[in-house]
């Protein structure tokens, strides 16, 4: 039996956000937008979506002159992570 | 997305991120290997030829240019996330600090007859073999560090250091010792650090 996977977290980006922030305290804008290759614009609607859901949150702050927006993953974010990947494994187990 | 892709994104970011952590441990690796072998050779031959022991005053100098250089090279790079592994590296290389800044500041009062030398080594004859220690406490910390980052050559490069460095130093003394030192730094912490700035930047 398939378990619903949660559509936030079902979206490329979004999960290779949420699998960066998995590891790490805190996480500032540079760093994931390297790592994920992708756009500012999209990496940033991406991370608002995944702050109204309270999956991240989004600190805005400045380092000298320069803005600066760190992003860390809350509880609400890694339960929803560990659902998703319960949720992923009977998929696994059903193409066995 | 197939639930194949989605385990294989999380795998890439974890990954990345652990990857991203090992290409910026390079840098500080040959920083603090550099100024060790500069030191050392400095303090070695103002030790053989201008005064004793004394100099050996200026690892304190040298610790300082070493941090101010390191935190001007952290403002530099490119942002890390905070996650545990910096965390608990940066942990071993403070514990590695704080001992033999400790043991240094302490055979320094020795030194200056602010200690006793008898209230340190109490037998006779002996003394203390304080290079051999802290070349022995590098490897450690450098081993540890790159099991953390699962690197084989930083861990087997620092071994082949902390190890070799050890009793090479047992077999010198005075000024001689330091360059033990110098050659352990390039071994244990020059080396490793450029091969792994080299393999991070394929």
């Amino acid at each position: 039996m398939f378990q619903p996977l949660d559509p936030l977290l079902h979206s490329e980006l979004r999960l290779a956000v949420m699998s960066l922030l998995l590891g790490a305290e805190k996480a500032e804008f540079p760093f994931i937008m390297e790592q994920t290759g992708a756009t500012a614009g999209n990496l940033s609607v991406q991370l608002d979506k995944l702050s109204e859901a309270g999956y991240i949150t989004i600190e805005k702050t400045f380092k000298g002159k320069r803005p600066c927006t760190t992003c860390r993953i809350t509880p609400a974010g890694l339960k929803a992570f560990e659902d998703y990947v319960e949720a992923l494994k009977s998929y696994l187990h059903t193409d066995k | 997305m197939t639930a194949e892709r989605s385990l294989e994104i999380i795998r890439e970011s974890i990954e990345q991120s652990r990857r991203a952590m090992t290409k910026q441990s390079g840098r500080p690796m040959i920083w603090w290997g550099s100024l060790v072998v500069v030191f050392a050779v400095l303090i070695a031959y103002l030790w053989t030829n201008h005064g004793g022991p004394v100099w050996n005053v200026l690892w304190f100098v040298m610790t300082v240019i070493g941090m101010v250089g390191a935190k001007m090279m952290d403002r530099r790079r490119e942002p890390l996330p905070k996650n545990i592994i910096g965390s608990v590296i940066g942990k071993v290389w403070s514990a590695f600090g704080i001992f033999c800044c400790g043991l240094g500041f302490i055979t320094c009062l020795a030194g200056l007859g602010v200690v006793s030398f008898k209230a340190l080594a109490p037998t006779p004859g002996y003394f203390i073999p304080i290079t051999s220690i802290i070349t022995f406490a590098l490897g450690m910390a450098s081993t540890t560090t790159g099991l953390i980052l699962k690197n084989r050559v930083i861990s087997i490069c620092s071994v082949i250091a902390g190890i070799g460095g050890f009793f090479l130093a047992l077999h010198f003394a005075g000024g001689e010792q330091l360059l033990v030192m110098a050659a352990v730094a390039v071994v244990g912490l020059v080396i490793p650090g450029i091969i792994v700035n080299i393999q991070t930047r394929k």
